[in-house]
């Protein structure tokens, strides 16, 4: 079982085509117990729609992805989240006419834990701390300032009691400072045990962060493995700021 | 209940609106109830509907059909020997069932599109119900002799009135209504959270179909004769989604006031010579008038004119623009 090898989520050749575009490439790797796995890539490189497959948003067009050695594919949304992989938006989807606690209790009664009463009201101020929103708890969503939308992101998520938490550019647009309490929560969350997959574009967050990574190009996995490697990859080097020698041939 | 009321300021009204209501038998003359009775069973049309269409966010244009169903099955079991009491809860189970067939494609659909499916099956059922031997045809059905009693109804339809009021106060309060405003403010969040919205909507739209197929059942009792123009009629389901609009939907209080202007309107117009053929103008005319001063309704109006809300609330700050990647 998963505790002997620690793989908690393996990714075997998904794909994802839209029409005539092909999102997703037969993209394969494997992510284990209590690790920081990033996926980083260019802008269009897949990323979100990597993500949107593995917790059933939309099915692949082909490939499994198996949790804890279970199918996923074919899933609904929140049949994965009961078996405890959860994701955050990109693009944050605040309920923005509710208490942020309310966004969080959500979370809390009808994700994986589906706590109730006292216990529940617990669950949400536990979030609320832990996320630094336990001052802006009464106040509704909608107003909330862009970090604190990404850290409400979060804590939502992390209220249904994940084993897998997937992380989608939860640090873009904020400030250095912002940056460097994230990168601390992340940290945090990681060391109470959670599986860390985030998609991340901040250079310096995911080199400090990730154990290990994959970079996605136009769909396809280009390179894999510890940053200090995988970011020196020529063909990353590439994908991020052009191919010189094409630069040139063409010129 | 002290303890309560001073909690919830609007449920002092709401109380000693409720006891006029029952207690009105004793003094009113029988026009004042006839109206009182229309009032009721308005507000069990806006206050269910406003389990779906406003909490959940998906508006129906097709509830005429469970006022049909209702009232359709009380007028044919009626005929078959049954006492109109006992066919209500085979209306409601039918109307139940009825809901979920229809909700399970239609759910899958999002926005305008779920709001004009509903269009159709309104009206399918109401052809289908014109073309049919059974149902009497477009000339419609009669009573048996002897199932009139209108104040048994009227405190039946007042009682049904005050239940989907409690139903639909409690399930607000409870995890489930904290599930349809997840899903009316973000359908996509609510899911990524856990929430099953195909199941939570099915379930909004068969207590709600449950509650106002009963009022239909309780229509064709007070009214002794229904036909498909009076029961499956899409001016009714454009009623029954005017009256939460106008009075704010998503809240408890909104649906009872749309309820209360619609019958006094309906009255009034259908009572005027001049105005009896042009109600819908007024309607529309109302309807324009909510959305571009006040979309959160008479609600919303009061609620800006004791400054509970400021007139336009604070901008969210703008995510990210960015391409998704």
């Amino acid at each position: 079982m998963p505790a002997e090898n620690g793989k908690i989520l393996a990714v075997s050749s998904v794909s994802k085509r839209f029409g005539g575009l092909l999102a997703l490439d037969s993209v394969s790797f494997e992510v284990q117990r209590g690790e920081i796995f990033s996926v980083i890539g260019p802008n269009g490189a897949g990323k979100t729609t990597l993500f949107s497959c593995l917790v059933g948003t939309y099915p692949p067009t082909s490939g499994s992805v198996r949790f804890r050695g279970e199918e996923l594919k074919g899933l609904r949304n929140d049949q994965v989240v009961a078996r405890g992989l959860v994701r955050t938006h990109q693009i944050v989807k605040p309920f923005r006419d509710m208490t942020v606690a309310d966004n969080i209790r959500v979370g809390v009664l009808y994700g994986r834990l589906r706590l109730r009463g006292a216990k529940a009201r617990e669950r949400v101020d536990e979030m609320l701390s832990r996320t630094q929103l336990g001052h802006r708890a009464q106040v509704k969503a909608g107003v909330l300032s862009i970090g604190e939308l990404k850290r409400l992101e979060i804590a939502r998520a992390l209220a249904t009691g994940p084993d897998v938490l997937c992380l989608d550019e939860v640090m873009g647009g904020l400030n250095p400072a912002e940056i460097q309490q994230a990168m601390v929560l992340v940290r945090a969350l990681r060391d109470s045990g959670l599986t860390i997959l985030m998609i991340e574009h901040h250079v310096h967050a995911v080199a400090g962060l990730s154990d290990r990574l994959v970079v996605l190009n136009f769909g396809k996995k280009i390179a894999e493995g510890r940053p200090g490697e995988a970011l020196r990859d020529p063909a990353v080097v590439a994908a991020y700021l052009g191919d010189e020698t094409k630069e040139e041939a063409r010129a | 209940m002290t303890a309560l009321l001073r909690r919830h300021p609007a449920l002092v009204p709401g109380v000693l609106f409720a006891a006029f209501l029952l207690l009105a038998p004793v003094f009113a003359q029988r026009g004042m109830l006839n109206d009182l009775w229309n009032m009721a069973f308005f507000v069990v049309l806006a206050s269910a509907w406003n389990l779906l269409g406003g909490f959940a966010g998906q508006v129906s244009l097709g509830y005429s059909a469970f006022v049909g169903i209702g009232a359709y099955t009380t007028v044919l079991l009626a005929n078959a020997g049954w006492s109109p009491w006992l066919t209500l809860p085979v209306g409601a189970a039918l109307a139940v069932a009825f809901s979920v067939a229809v909700g399970l494609p239609t759910f899958r659909l999002r926005g305008p599109y779920f709001t004009i499916a509903t269009i159709g099956v309104g009206e399918a059922v109401r052809v289908i119900a014109s073309g049919l031997e059974f149902t009497g045809g477009s000339s419609g059905l009669r009573m048996p002799q002897g199932t009139f009693d209108f104040n048994a109804n009227y405190y039946a339809m007042v009682g049904l009135a005050l239940l989907t009021l409690a139903l639909v106060a409690w399930l607000q309060k409870h995890a489930f209504g904290l599930a349809l405003e997840a899903i009316r403010q973000d359908i996509d969040a609510a899911e990524a959270l856990g929430v099953h919205s195909t199941q939570a909507k099915l379930t909004a739209h068969a207590i709600s179909a449950a509650l106002v197929a009963i009022g239909g059942g309780l229509f064709a009792t007070n009214f002794q004769y229904i036909s498909p123009g009076s029961v499956f009629d899409f001016r009714l389901s454009l009623t029954i989604v005017l009256m939460p609009i106008v009075g704010g939907m998503a809240t408890i209080t909104g649906p009872v006031l749309g309820a209360l202007l619609f019958s006094y309107l309906q009255i009034k117009l259908l009572a005027s010579p001049t105005l009896r053929d042009s109600y819908l103008f007024i309607y529309g005319g109302l309807l324009i008038v909510v959305m571009l001063f006040e979309p959160k309704g008479i609600v919303g109006l009061w609620e800006r004119l004791i400054g509970l809300r400021p007139r336009r609330r604070a901008q969210p700050p703008v995510g990210e623009a960015r391409r998704a990647s």
